[in-house]
């Protein structure tokens, strides 16, 4: 588990992920309850959002170590390339799980009407595997991360916008509406109408099961061995 | 004049950086146009929703438009081709300010050809479109001064871009764009008379309704941060610059 430990070392090594790692979820626990729209209050609508963000952020590391050889003498050591991968996405799944258990923690200690508590916590734990996932997938087509994660940033925002998360889906023009389908976000806006006002649980096993698909998917694609 | 001969360089460096093309133009284009489609004609108290969103949605870009000057005084001047911009035969300081007017001209026309575009295809009613221009001139000569002060106040440059980040989203967040702000009477003051967006806004909005007053007040206002901040960027920058 060497790989695994140093990769928690070098996240928190970094400074400003500790502040998108902690000030930020404390900032979104603290935001106000809105009058109509969304259902759930403000930070824990827009956390999906932040996820999005710190998975970017995250997974990072893995660009760098491309851009600076690290990959090619990893090839040459005694480690192979799946050991490397699932350790260090295993240290980013850790990390974002902890941060879903502090925000939902934080919540319920603060007050807010969180519904099913448990349930928004697997769902959001689902939404950050899947975020771990298009990241990975996202950096394998950039050398450099920085233009990686700024490239990514308008993909937030667009993804966010369409999705459903800073606006109701329903106000979307038609055709919008339904290409936002194919949005993991919308599938978590689903699921946080879901935990509100749902009662059929297959529904809500269905909206995860939509995230873990992709989860894999992109999995998949993200962890093809790219030696440059 | 060398140094108005580089500003032709500079102007060349910025074509090419395609992502600030894509963050600062791309990004708000596709913004704009999401939000006129599906804001359409809807009303809200007298006010129409589509041009007050599109109006706030570019001036909102523009409050990260310095970053651009911010980089390029940072490559020249603190870590890449510092050395070789000493060697230099001309004036550093003129050169340094040529930076600043490109990378603001730059953002000014990003700004306008926006305002243009939701105006014309989207019909956004902008009031006077010279005068909103004019105050989205002022908004990027604000943005590139602010975060140059952040640049020359900082010894390491990563800091300097999150505070720059955190001016604009700071300014967002205030301006209640994201999600409503509480009535505070701190936060009402800071957005009468500091928050560069509600200011820009107002005076835009002003001048939309006629209100000839307002709409100079609320840019002499602008105007006056932008002299502030302008000489303690001079202040701060002295120590600073090679």
């Amino acid at each position: 588990m060497t790989i695994f430990t140093f990769a928690l070392k070098r996240i928190f090594k970094d400074k400003t992920n500790l502040i998108f790692l902690t000030m930020f979820p404390v900032a979104a626990i603290f935001l106000p309850e809105p009058d109509d729209w969304p259902l759930l209050p403000y930070g824990y609508h827009y956390f999906g959002v932040l996820i999005l963000f710190v998975g970017i952020r995250l997974t990072g590391i893995l660009v760098e170590d491309r851009q600076k050889g690290v990959v090619k003498r990893l090839a040459a050591a005694p480690v192979t390339h799946f050991q490397y991968l699932w350790q260090n996405l295993l240290a980013f799944a850790v990390i974002l799980t902890a941060q879903c258990m502090f925000m939902i923690a934080g919540g319920v200690i603060y007050g807010h009407e969180l519904y099913e508590s448990w349930l928004l916590l697997m769902l959001f734990i689902v939404f950050s595997f899947t975020a771990i996932a298009i990241s990975l997938a996202w950096n394998s087509l950039y050398r450099n991360k920085e233009t990686s994660f700024l490239v990514f940033m308008c993909v937030i925002i667009i993804m966010a916008m369409l999705g459903g998360i800073m606006m109701p889906i329903e106000m979307l023009p038609d055709i919008l509406e339904q290409i936002a389908v194919i949005f993991p976000t919308y599938w978590l806006a689903e699921g946080l109408d879901w935990i509100v006002m749902g009662e059929d649980i297959a529904d809500f096993l269905l909206i995860n099961g939509v995230l873990l698909l992709y989860t894999l998917l992109f999995l998949i694609i993200g962890s093809i061995r790219r030696i440059d | 004049m060398k140094e108005l001969y580089t500003m032709r360089f500079t102007a060349l460096r910025l074509m090419r950086a395609w992502i600030v093309l894509l963050i600062l133009f791309g990004v708000p284009l596709v913004l704009v146009t999401i939000f006129s489609i599906i804001l359409g004609d809807v009303e809200e108290a007298g006010t129409m929703l589509r041009d007050e969103i599109n109006v706030m949605m570019v001036l909102a870009f523009q409050l990260f438009g310095g970053s651009v000057v911010m980089n390029y005084i940072n490559d020249d001047f603190f870590t890449k081709r510092r050395y070789r911009i000493q060697l230099l035969p001309l004036n550093t300081s003129v050169y340094g300010f040529t930076i600043m007017l490109v990378g603001t001209l730059y953002s000014i026309i990003l700004g306008a050809i926006l305002a243009s575009y939701t105006a014309l295809l989207w019909d956004v009613d902008w009031g006077n479109i010279a005068w909103s221009i004019f105050i989205i001139a002022l908004m990027a000569t604000l943005s590139s001064i602010v975060c140059l002060i952040f640049t020359f106040s900082v010894k390491k440059f990563n800091i300097a871009e999150r505070l720059s980040e955190v001016y604009g989203i700071g300014a967002i967040l205030l301006a209640g764009l994201i999600f409503p702000m509480p009535d505070h009477a701190v936060i009402n003051w800071v957005n009468d008379y500091l928050n560069p967006i509600t200011l820009s806004y107002d005076a835009i909005d002003a001048y939309r309704n006629t209100n000839l007053g307002d709409a100079w007040m609320n840019a002499g206002l602008l105007g006056g941060l932008i002299v502030i901040t302008f000489i303690t960027m001079l202040l701060i920058g002295r120590r600073r610059m090679p």
